[in-house]
């Protein structure tokens, strides 16, 4: 057996785990959803046809899928936006020597360790208008914040997303900036170059991968939000907040359509899929291109 | 070779030791595990003893032991609907519903043939688990609506020349025509909004309470079935005579305004858009609002000192307003997987489960049985069996049961939610759940 032989049979036997770990928890599932996706198969049937793209065209011309598309990106869009300029804004606070640095650290990821579910129900509690603290404290005041009604709602779901989500791109920008070259910053610092300047062309440059990196997690993660949703408002009133989620959701588990359900995450996989390539060259994207 | 009082004494308890674990074997062989889902709360904790009871006393004489199996009360109907569109045989036994019994039928097996007394029950919860004459679940827990009223308020208010001058100012404006306050007991659909104007500070601002009442808006296929009790009680229902769908009738068009005026109007708190079952409870034991349509169950919790010190003296209910009076019923059940590779110990746990016995064990462990004379028999227990037992047979109707009852329930709550609280139009909200049901029915 030559060397190179050996190598290559070493880099196969290495990646064995990961490959069979792929490739059953995640290949087999894509091919069986698109098959799926491509067939009637209902809880109210007992056979199962082929029925082509149909479900697609069904998916494609049926307005509630539509309405969850616009308000699945906007969610995503702002919620993401928003994570990330906290997150870096919160990196740039922490990113210095303070006493109890390690204590505000802990407190601040936080918010990631509760389920989102239970995100949801805390929130509906402490908002309660009867018996939650906060509208006891603003009535004290004699304000009155009605946050669950249709005028406020899609703002307290994102402002809750935004809660929750913050600490995940702090830890990811927050490292960004610990990994920074730090004669960069020196040689700005004997220019006189002042910290707004400092921070607008040379931190937020070199810290693009880093952004690319923590954005496209967080709306990979805030495209499929469900839980907190589900639990504050089941997608209503109507389906002003119901996501994506929540519609494939309906399909399979209250319609029983696990065809139409199946071809609307086939479709929500194909529009994420193109914005891949595109984040993976931001990412892989060196300091000296950036420069 | 073993040697010494040592080696006989392993001897022994080895020899000894297998003839325990074969004994046990054999034991375990004789007994069928008969694997039952339901969901946790009062349901899943009441069935729990009653399970226990069986495993230790009648199950082993039939040589069966009952496994419950708890799902998460949120999504125990969607884990069922994986198991049965797989096929699966994990349970024995599936935790049902009249309004989605349709739907998982293709899953289930008939138990006609478990010789049940369905004499013994509600004709509704017997009507709501029949498909095409065929018995497909055996009920459990009766669930309806009670209108839950603050008494000591309208003692007051019925006792107050002052007050009842007030009243018929505000049924004038919110009505178009001067009404006298009524005992609860005796309203009609715009009796409930007249009330629900004189008890809202944005109406009447000498009013005890901030609000008349409260809405279940939030976009869920339960809080549908509380629209449904004005819709039935203005004469009205979702088909028609001749089974079409029915949702642009001047009834359905006359619930739609009832709600959405008491929304728009602040009769209700602007955040009830997303309240359900516990900000209903918490609005009447914080004494916001002055009465609420509400389930059952809640009964127990509004009359309880220790969970409503405020208000548990002063809760009263009274019939669903509206003329006919009319609560939705529906009936949880348990139903047999068509999968199971135990049927016959399945059937005859159920029968058990079907005996009067097992039902008063069953309401003194807090659920509450479809069988008429149980509730009555345990009225001691919660003094709501009698009403509900009362109410169910006086008051009760089924929405109309068929594969997609419980998509139809989902399909509407989310066209009219929207409706009931501004969002989306109301005839263009009641088209539209009009035609989604037409689809459902005519699937």
């Amino acid at each position: 057996m030559t060397s190179t032989t050996t190598g290559a049979l070493a880099r196969w036997v290495l990646s064995a785990p990961l490959l069979i770990f792929l490739a059953v928890f995640a290949v087999f599932p894509l091919i069986l959803g698109s098959w799926i996706s491509a067939t009637d198969r209902s809880i109210l049937s007992t056979t199962i046809d082929f029925v082509g793209l149909s479900n697609y065209f069904q998916t494609l011309s049926d307005p509630k899928f539509w309405s969850a598309v616009r308000f699945t990106a906007l969610f995503t869009l702002i919620t993401t936006i928003a994570t990330l300029v906290f997150g870096f804004l919160l990196a740039l606070l922490v990113n210095r020597k303070f006493p109890g640095k390690t204590v505000l650290l802990t407190v601040l990821i936080l918010p990631i360790m509760v389920a989102p579910a239970l995100m949801g129900i805390m929130f509906r509690l402490v908002l309660n208008a009867d018996i939650g603290l906060v509208p006891a404290v603003l009535n004290r005041f004699g304000l009155d914040l009605y946050l669950f009604s249709p005028h406020f709602v899609v703002n307290l779901l994102v402002v809750l997303e935004v809660l929750q989500w913050t600490p995940f791109t702090f830890l990811i920008l927050y490292a960004g900036l610990q990994a920074l070259p730090q004669d960069v910053f020196e040689a700005a610092a004997i220019d006189g170059s002042s910290a707004w300047r400092t921070t607008f062309q040379i931190t937020v440059p070199l810290m693009v991968p880093a952004f690319f990196v923590a954005g496209f997690l967080r709306a990979v993660d805030a495209l499929r939000t469900f839980d907190v949703i589900f639990v504050l408002t089941g997608g209503g009133p109507g389906t002003l907040t119901s996501t994506l989620s929540i519609y494939i959701y309906k399909k399979a588990f209250i319609e029983g359509s696990f065809g139409l359900a199946s071809a609307a995450a086939m479709l929500v996989l194909l529009m994420v899929v193109p914005l891949i390539p595109l984040v993976i060259r931001r990412v892989t994207t060196q300091v000296g291109d950036v420069q | 070779m073993v040697n010494g009082k040592f080696g006989k004494r392993l001897l022994r308890s080895g020899a000894a030791a297998a003839m325990f674990s074969i004994a046990m074997q054999a034991h375990a062989q004789d007994v069928t595990n008969v694997r039952m889902v339901l969901w946790p709360g009062p349901e899943g904790d009441a069935m729990q003893k009653v399970v226990d009871t069986y495993n230790k006393g009648q199950g082993t004489e039939d040589g069966i032991n009952v496994e419950m199996v708890l799902l998460s009360r949120d999504d125990t109907f969607a884990k069922e609907a994986t198991e049965i569109a797989t096929g699966s045989s994990n349970v024995d036994i599936y935790f049902t519903a009249t309004y989605n019994v349709g739907f998982f039928a293709r899953g289930l097996q008939s138990i006609d043939d478990i010789g049940l007394d369905t004499s013994l029950y509600f004709p509704t919860a017997i009507d709501g688990l029949t498909i095409d004459g065929a018995l497909y679940g055996l009920p459990l827990d009766v669930s309806n609506h009670f209108l839950y009223y603050r008494s000591d308020l309208m003692e007051e208010l019925l006792g107050s020349e002052e007050q009842i001058a007030e009243f018929r100012d505000i049924s004038e404006k919110v009505l178009g025509e001067a009404r006298d306050p009524k005992a609860p007991e005796e309203w009609d659909t715009d009796d409930y909004l007249a009330a629900a104007a004189y008890f809202s500070r944005a109406e009447n601002e000498d009013s005890p309470t901030r609000y008349g009442t409260v809405l279940q808006a939030k976009t869920s296929p339960f809080n549908i079935t509380l629209w449904d009790d004005l819709l039935w009680g203005l004469g009205g229902s979702w088909t028609a005579e001749d089974g079409s769908a029915n949702l642009h009738s001047p009834e359905a068009e006359r619930s739609m305004e009832i709600f959405r005026t008491i929304y728009e109007e602040r009769y209700t708190s602007p955040d009830s858009a997303q309240w359900e079952y516990g900000e209903t409870n918490a609005a009447l034991q914080a004494g916001s609002a002055a009465f609420a349509l509400q389930w059952s169950a809640a009964y127990a919790e509004l009359t309880d000192p220790e969970r409503s010190p405020e208000v548990y003296d002063k809760i009263a209910v009274a019939p669903m307003p509206g003329d006919p009076h009319s609560t939705h019923v529906h009936t949880l059940a348990i139903s047999l997987n068509k999968e199971s590779q135990n049927k016959e110990a399945a059937k005859t746990w159920m029968a058990y489960l079907a005996t009067p016995e097992a039902m008063d064990a069953y309401a003194k462990a807090g659920g509450i049985p479809s069988q008429p004379a149980v509730l009555k028999d345990n009225t001691d227990i919660n003094p709501a069996f009698d009403a509900i037992a009362a109410h169910v047979q006086q008051y009760g109707y089924s929405i109309p049961i068929f594969p997609g009852t419980f998509e139809a329930m989902t399909a509407l709550t989310e066209e009219l939610s929207g409706g009931w609280v501004g969002v989306t139009d109301i005839d263009a909200a009641l088209e539209q759940a009009n035609s989604r049901l037409e689809a459902l029915l005519e699937r």
